[in-house]
């Protein structure tokens, strides 16, 4: 029994990181309707920078991630304004386009450093011993990762709920237009989009590269690993990523956990989240808690 | 005046004449090229790798090692894309290059029947040993990841106590990984005594609690690992976390992991921390942890060429200067025999590389040995372990025994 209990408790740890790290897709989508396919790059650079802070600055860890997240929230904002903005207006896939060639900059950018292309570890800074209860255990990395997203997730959710900027966010997803028309600036909206993704990536980047090392590769296929989550979850939910990242880590470690290394199977954990994406999506075409949009004409 | 002016364009001409008298008279330049992942997936291995190359190429020029001869070889990127060091390895034709460096498994396998139509010799970074099925042309620099995976296969059977040692295998889902796994299992059907319980293909794992939890149910006891070495850091930090990793070879009811060439050197340890602790690594490369002539030779060129450290102590610039090595050591060969440099004399100066004639690049822990039957150079392989945070020698060189009978 211990076993399933541990897997459980894997399921969600990995969940919830992936619910972090789909959070900035979701925010930009939000509010601009844009999928910002250059969300790995962005995830990969608040983990250098986190790592940079703290190795070449010499400042403690837990302060390098905060600023690395303050950082990250004016380097997304900062893109938006040069390379976004103008395109405000203009088809979507315009937009989405302009994301791709981000991409590209900021693969090459990351190049020109010696994050692109060597492997690194944050110092160690919480205990080794994991904590163990009844046969199952958590590291303290996990278990911090976790605590972080969490605490990440209710400000957000906080945010759009309760405070006059997120509803002015909501507004402009809904309706640029009618929010314009009320004296809502959608450009500052889009802005403070990207900034509050930028700092979620950083977030993202920080914990992932906590567990994985920070090799660019790694971390920048996560913008890509998270889609399915970002998917089953509605794209314009915040509560949506959260619940599909967690049931996306549950499959995962239930498949690799009883079905791997059974019956010939392996690798189902990769390839069972996209199955039951696709299950889900015939009866749920909007994903899980994603708006369903009805026009009237 | 009109006599200072004559004697100033005598002064020219005796400059011009004197300046390329000895270059266009007698020096050859010869043109190799080199296609790899400089930038892009695996790039952490690819970029070390091409600093080797070019620093040595650049060491021969300067030091005339070929005397005033000197080789021209072109680097490019590929970014890991096949479709990129097609076109890459295509211009170095059109450029007329007498021998070719390639880098991965993909391209390699991809560009075989160009090599054959070419009939251009060629050393990859790939040791994959599929590279040299129905091929003339491709050279593996060191022992395949095949006899890498028997080895360390070998090492568990010897040193296991108890019963038949149980094993699981941690692979890359590519060519790159599979093609090991294929070639253990033929060394289970010769003989070889260990029981392959479970072959684990990864993906991008956060967490690998399910699947150590699994291995260990069932009994293993040894993870062999053939892919590269950010999956395996994160599998040992799991382990780790999970109190799992065996603190002596064997440990029962532990796990003790070990490693194919990409999976282990100094970027294992960055990325794993006090994880990476006691993980076994094999490659026929030898490490600057140990010194000796050969990691002298490999620091004082990354000093040379202004190298940062992490550079001059990587396996990977070792593997790029080696190969840099091997290209001119035939070159060199050709040369002293008055034989015009020309990739098929080249090609012939490969395939004579043995017996009397091996060539000791003392980045190596063996001879680079290579004939028309024998296409992979160094046969030895070396085991490592990390002890305090450094991987160093865990016994002496070994030529694993069932390479030769699955062949």
């Amino acid at each position: 029994m211990s076993y399933f209990f541990q897997l459980v408790i894997s399921g969600v740890v990995v969940g919830s990181i992936y619910a972090l790290s789909a959070l900035g897709f979701v925010l930009i989508y939000k509010s601009s309707r844009v999928l910002n396919i250059a969300h790995g790059q962005i995830i990969a650079a608040g983990a250098f920078i986190t790592y940079g802070l703290t190795v070449w600055a010499n400042l403690p860890i837990y302060l390098s991630f905060v600023l690395s997240m303050i950082l990250t929230f004016f380097l997304a904002m900062s893109v938006e304004r040069i390379f976004l903005r103008r395109l405000i207006g203009e088809p979507i896939i315009s937009v989405i386009m302009v994301t791709i060639g981000l991409m590209s900059i900021l693969d090459g950018l990351i190049y020109l450093t010696p994050f692109g292309t060597e492997n690194f570890s944050f110092p160690p800074f919480l205990p080794v011993t994991p904590i163990a209860f009844f046969g199952v255990s958590i590291s303290w990395t996990q278990l911090v990762g976790v605590i972080v997203t969490f605490t990440l997730i209710a400000g957000f959710s906080w945010f759009f709920k309760k405070s006059t900027v997120g509803i002015s966010m909501r507004a402009v997803s809904d309706d640029q237009l009618a929010s314009m028309s009320i004296g809502i600036s959608v450009p500052r909206v889009f802005g403070l989009a990207w900034a509050m993704a930028g700092l979620s990536a950083a977030a993202a980047g920080g914990i992932i590269g906590n567990i994985t090392g920070l090799n660019f590769d790694t971390l920048h296929a996560f913008g890509i690993v998270v889609f399915p989550v970002v998917i089953l979850g509605g794209l314009d939910s915040i509560l949506g990523a959260v619940v599909a990242g967690i049931i996306m880590g549950l499959i995962q470690q239930f498949a690799s956990g009883y079905l791997d290394g059974n019956w010939g199977l392996n690798g189902t954990g990769e390839v069972l989240p996209y199955i039951i994406l696709l299950i889900i999506l015939l009866f749920k075409p909007h994903g899980l808690f994603g708006i369903h949009e009805i026009e009237r004409v | 005046m009109k006599k200072y002016e004559m004697n100033r364009w005598l002064l020219i001409l005796v400059a011009v004449f004197m300046i390329t008298l000895p270059t266009g008279g007698f020096a050859k330049v010869y043109k190799l090229g080199l296609s790899l992942a400089i930038t892009g997936p695996t790039s952490d291995a690819g970029n070390p790798y091409s600093k080797g190359v070019e620093d040595y190429f650049n060491y021969v020029n300067d030091t005339g090692v070929l005397g005033d001869d000197t080789i021209d070889c072109t680097i490019r990127d590929d970014q890991y894309k096949n479709d990129i060091t097609k076109r890459n390895f295509e211009e170095f034709l059109d450029d007329g290059i007498v021998f070719y460096l390639n880098y991965s498994t993909g391209s390699t396998l991809a560009l075989k029947k160009d090599f054959e139509e070419e009939k251009m010799p060629v050393i990859p970074a790939s040791f994959h040993a599929g590279n040299l099925v129905d091929s003339n042309y491709i050279f593996l620099p060191i022992a395949s990841y095949s006899a890498q995976a028997i080895g360390l296969a070998e090492y568990v059977v010897k040193n296991n106590k108890g019963d038949m040692p149980k094993v699981a295998m941690f692979i890359h889902p590519s060519a790159f990984g599979r093609g090991p796994l294929e070639d253990v299992q033929k060394a289970v059907g010769a003989g070889l005594q260990i029981e392959i319980v479970e072959v684990v293909e990864h993906g991008k794992d956060l967490d690998n609690t399910a699947m150590l939890k699994r291995l260990i149910s069932k009994g293993v006891r040894y993870v062999i690992s053939q892919t590269v070495q950010s999956p395996v850091a994160t599998m040992l930090k799991d382990a780790s976390s999970l109190g799992l990793i065996a603190s002596t070879f064997g440990e029962e009811g532990k796990l003790t992991f070990l490693g194919c060439h990409y999976t282990g050197g100094n970027d294992l340890v960055a990325l794993a921390g006090d994880a990476a602790e006691n993980f076994y690594w094999t490659t026929s490369y030898v490490i600057t942890n140990e010194p000796g002539p050969g990691t002298d030779a490999q620091l004082a060129l990354a000093k040379r060429y202004g190298r940062d450290e992490k550079a001059a102590n990587s396996h990977n610039y070792a593997n790029g200067m080696m190969v840099a090595q091997v290209a001119t050591e035939v070159i060199r060969r050709a040369k002293a025999k008055d034989k015009e440099i020309t990739k098929e004399t080249l090609y012939q100066e490969l395939l004579g590389m043995n017996g009397d004639n091996a060539f000791q690049p003392e980045t190596t822990v063996g001879p680079v040995t290579f004939s028309p039957t024998d296409k992979a150079g160094v046969d030895t392989l070396q085991l490592y372990v990390v002890k305090d945070g450094g991987f160093q020698s865990a016994g002496k060189p070994f030529i694993p025994e069932y390479t030769a009978k699955i062949k």
